[in-house]
């Protein structure tokens, strides 16, 4: 279970989270929405310990060995292959020889294995490093706009990655831009603007709060009137 | 243990393919070999049979090692990949015996190379790989300690070239220049070469002198880290 409590950051005399408090259940896709400069990274960042916070209490529950992390700024290291990269993370975790080619293959990078970093299109090193996130079976995975910038074909197969993932028992914390991606995933989201939650619950009884339940659920229409922005 | 191994691997692939560290490595020993065939031994004595060997060791250990491991740092910072090491739980003092362990390792193949350029008998040999090889120690720590400071590779380049620009050029100035000798005195590489350039004589000043440099490096290093850790 990933808990914020009361979470307050301050970054000089700007206040990026304001008293932040939100449960996300195992085994559920959890979803962060809110528009750029919300503070849905440096939720992430607090939760990944990377960032301390001035104020408040978080778990995650979970020991760094049993999370995966995929950021937005890949960190790939773009002389090495596709292999290579995922071969040190699997040195790291001592998980078994075969692992790095077995989660290649689940990408959809089988192919690439021997090709460099650098060499790969966006698509393919947003795969890479979502096969790397995963590579240790983490308990906790936490995706930062996991498709953003992606042809809707490989942000399809990333999508289906991410439900077989929270299928097979793991807790998926995702930010994302995107409304549809969110109705379609999420189990559970919650809405930040300026620091604050404004909203949360599962997608369709947050629509069907705001009369925002047409044919489908329209997420959307819930994050202007919430926001007050036009979705980027 | 397994961290450090795994980050000298990684290091290790990446410094085989990046092309201007590569270029850097050859440049400083193909320099000594030419200058000490084509102007030292014909000279018949006037100009020692060491002196180039002497220099370019000194620009390579002051110069070539700490950029290496500057680059190598900054690189993995500005790329965000540091960030992912750290969240799998490589330690600072793991990452930086992968690092400059590979910096010290080739670094070591090239003053072997300089060692054999002197016409050195085994025990002067011996004599010049301890004390290079001590300068390299502290030429990694200089390294790591730039590579923590700045925040970027730009940054980075423009902390340690006039730094490494002393280190590296300021005992070749000192062949010219008593004053300089002088000045220059209490940092490693001014030792190292005048060990190199006087073999036969004895070390054990120079030798605690290089020793002292890599305590107060070490100490630079612990207090850097300390401040600024290996967050990217």
């Amino acid at each position: 279970m990933i808990q914020m409590q009361g979470v307050v950051k301050r970054f000089g005399a700007q206040t990026v989270l304001d008293g932040v408090t939100f449960t996300a259940h195992d085994h559920e896709i959890f979803g962060l929405l809110g528009p750029s400069g919300a503070g849905k990274t440096t939720i992430i960042n607090i939760l990944t310990h990377q960032l301390d916070c001035d104020a408040g209490e978080h778990h995650i529950g979970v020991t760094s060995q049993e999370t995966g992390v995929m950021l937005e700024q890949d960190g790939l290291f773009a002389r090495l292959t596709c292999l290579d990269n995922l071969e040190l993370f699997a040195t790291i975790f001592a998980l078994p020889r075969t692992r790095p080619t077995e989660v290649l293959a689940s990408v959809g990078l089988e192919q690439a294995a021997r090709r460099p970093v650098s060499a790969l299109s966006k698509g393919m090193r947003q795969r890479l490093a979502l096969a790397r996130a995963v590579l240790n079976h983490p308990k906790v995975l936490f995706l930062d706009e996991p498709t953003s910038g992606l042809d809707p074909l490989t942000a399809r197969g990333i999508h289906k990655l991410i439900q077989d993932l929270r299928d097979d028992g793991s807790t998926v914390f995702l930010t994302t831009h995107n409304m549809d991606e969110a109705v379609k995933l999420c189990d559970h989201v919650i809405l930040l603007n300026k620091g604050t939650i404004v909203e949360q619950g599962t997608p369709q009884d947050i629509c069907r709060r705001h009369n925002a339940m047409k044919t489908v659920p329209d997420l959307e229409a819930v994050f202007i009137e919430m926001t007050g922005d036009e979705l980027e | 243990m397994n961290n450090a191994r795994a980050v000298f691997v990684k290091q290790l692939r990446d410094i085989v393919k990046n092309k201007a560290v590569l270029l850097q490595y050859l440049v400083m020993p193909v320099m000594a070999l030419a200058l000490t065939q084509l102007v030292a031994k014909p000279s018949g004595g006037a100009i020692p049979v060491t002196m180039f060997v002497s220099m370019f060791t000194a620009i390579f250990v002051g110069m070539v090692m700490p950029a290496a491991t500057t680059g190598a740092i900054a690189e993995d910072r500005e790329r965000g990949s540091l960030r992912f090491l750290v969240m799998a739980g490589v330690k600072p003092v793991d990452y930086l015996l992968g690092v400059g362990g590979v910096i010290l390792a080739t670094g070591t193949v090239v003053l072997v190379a300089f060692g054999l350029m002197g016409g050195l008998t085994p025990s002067q040999f011996g004599r010049f790989i301890v004390m290079t090889l001590g300068g390299g120690v502290a030429s990694v720590l200089l390294g790591a300690v730039v590579g923590l400071l700045a925040g970027n590779q730009q940054a980075a380049t423009a902390v340690v070239m006039p730094i490494s620009l002393v280190f590296g050029f300021g005992p070749m100035i000192a062949m010219f220049n008593v004053t300089t000798g002088k000045l220059l005195a209490p940092f490693y590489t001014m030792q190292m070469s005048a060990t190199i350039s006087n073999i036969d004589a004895p070390m054990g000043k120079s030798a605690l002198i290089v020793l002292a440099n890599i305590v107060v490096l070490l100490g630079l290093f612990v207090l850097d880290y300390k401040k600024r850790g290996l967050r990217a």
